[in-house]
């Protein structure tokens, strides 16, 4: 068997929450080529039935289920639903997540419900998944668990506490999934770094990513080859860790995308 | 198709460390993935060319082109002529893997500074002449690939390892400017973090070789195949937008207390 080879997820089925839009479709749709079964799961039905097309256009099968995954039972109610029609779940993607109410502002402004909300969407929800998939993958003693955090996850911003909280909780609720798990269970994060969804307003606010080392923002289709690549056996040994995806954002951070003057050295 | 984006046919790589454990494995794994592969060795010694030879023949034997080389990874002149024989015989340079791992371990108060010198040249010099001889033909054609393997120590420190440590922490900060300098060429420039394997060296210590197992999540050692894998997806098209980073394969070792 070549390393190519190892990249084949045949046989295996994967749940992508958030998989509606975005890098929570971009994900399902290269898992599915790579030869995975889907779930497509997210709050809005429609979103999740037009992934599922792009999933089946694959040859794949995909199962659509409607679920919040901040309830706690709904996210209980997906993972039994897959397992039901499927008998088996060797992924899960805890990909739904992003900015909630509330997202930019100052301490003092942020009411208790965001604060909550902002927690549950960005760390809870991934608990609650991953909690109801673990005793399945236990049995089987086989499993990838793969968390979407954010550079923010890592760094900190101005005005940015309920995000940043969550998504640096979610690299250390991962590790000690590690810790735990391993080595029956790999469980590893994405940090991805700016991608407008091809959103045209939000690639303008962002300058086009023209301050990313790179010189040029991410597009979603970028992360499906990682998600193969934390969804295969060529990671079997790889636990607890965060692959960023950032054109270079975080390599840095004192001249993002300046160069140093050239300083020679004394008396050359 | 996505899975297409991590095929290497068509591409060059050259390896250096081929007789190391993990270079040998990534040289194998690039060939795996199509690309042609030139491995060299990190000293002029008979056991390393042995070992490059042998793992020249891998190549051969995968149906891809190759050569083993022999040279001094801290010898600028050895390094240059490696990177030319690639492009001279293979006819381009696409990739560019470094695993340059001599271990070393004393207390810092023994150390001579002819020691301390040797162990940052073998570790940390060498890489930065392959990058400078590799990105030379790589800025030119504005693409290219650079792959650094290093250590779990150079993220934690280790009692007795002053000098490797350094080193190895120092081409994961190599990596990340080179990253920067060359993000806007079309050259990306990556670390893969290696968990422990059993490659000799620190681990010919058998009470040190059994305290890991023990401590490690996996409670084994890593095999250099689970390693290199991370290599062909850093070299691929399908790590374009992804530079400056390391890749770590630890089997949890950093995630522990």
């Amino acid at each position: 068997m070549t390393v190519l080879d190892k990249l084949r997820l045949n046989g295996r089925v994967a749940i992508v929450t958030g998989a509606g839009r975005g890098l929570g479709r971009a994900m399902a749709v290269a898992l599915a080529e790579a030869g995975a079964d889907i779930v497509a799961t997210a709050r809005t039905e429609s979103q999740i039935e037009e992934t599922a097309g792009l999933v089946r256009e694959t040859g794949r099968r995909c199962l659509a289920v409607r679920c919040d995954v901040t309830d706690s039972e709904s996210g209980k109610a997906m993972v039994d639903r897959a397992f039901g029609e499927f008998g088996r779940i060797d992924i899960l993607v805890n990909n739904a997540g992003g900015a909630t109410d509330g997202f930019g502002n100052s301490l003092e402004a942020i009411t208790d419900e965001q604060w909550r909300v902002g927690i549950a969407t960005n760390l809870t929800g991934a608990m609650y998944c991953s909690r109801a998939v673990i005793p399945h993958m236990l049995e089987r003693g086989s499993g990838k668990i793969i968390n979407v955090t954010s550079g923010f996850g890592l760094r900190a911003g101005r005005n940015n506490f309920i995000y940043t909280s969550a998504k640096a909780g979610l690299i250390n609720f991962t590790r000690s999934l590690t810790m735990t798990y391993a080595p029956a269970i790999q469980a590893n994060l994405i940090a991805p770094g700016l991608f407008p969804h091809g959103d045209p307003a939000i690639e303008e606010w962002w300058k086009h990513g023209m301050f990313v080392p790179m010189g040029r923002l991410g597009r979603d289709e970028e992360l499906g080859p990682l998600c193969i690549f934390l969804a295969s056996d060529l990671t079997s040994y790889m636990n607890g860790q965060v692959i960023v995806l950032d054109g270079g954002g975080l390599a840095g951070g004192e001249l993002p995308t300046g160069f140093a003057p050239v300083v020679e050295l004394p008396g050359a | 198709m996505t899975l297409e984006q991590f095929s290497l046919a068509g591409k060059v790589a050259v390896v250096i460390g081929a007789a190391n454990p993990l270079g040998r494995a990534a040289a194998v794994s690039l060939a795996e993935a199509g690309a042609d592969v030139g491995v060299a060795t990190t000293t002029r010694s008979q056991r390393e060319e042995v070992a490059a030879n042998s793992c020249a023949n891998e190549i051969w034997a995968l149906d891809r082109k190759g050569f083993a080389q022999a040279i001094d990874a801290a010898d600028e002149r050895d390094v240059d002529s490696l990177v030319e024989r690639a492009i001279s015989e293979l006819g381009r340079l696409d990739i560019l893997a470094n695993a340059l791992d001599l271990h070393f371990a004393k207390p810092a108060l023994d150390i001579s500074l002819a020691e301390w010198r040797r162990v940052i040249d073998a570790n940390l010099t060498g890489v930065f002449l392959a990058c400078r001889a590799a990105g030379r033909e790589m800025l030119r054609r504005e693409s290219g690939r650079v792959v650094n393997l290093s250590s779990v120590l150079a993220e934690r420190g280790m009692a007795n390892g002053s000098a490797y440590c350094a080193a190895q922490a120092g081409v994961l900060n190599l990596t990340r400017a080179l990253a920067l300098e060359w993000a806007r060429s079309g050259v990306t420039v990556n670390a893969v973090g290696a968990g422990w394997i059993d490659a000799g060296g620190f681990l010919a210590d058998e009470n040190m070789k059994r305290q890991l197992e023990r401590y490690l999540p996996y409670k084994r050692l890593a095999e250099p195949e689970e390693i290199s894998g991370a290599v062909v997806y850093l070299a691929s098209d399908a790590a374009a937008y992804l530079t400056g980073q390391v890749v770590w394969i630890e089997g949890g070792a950093l995630s522990h207390v």
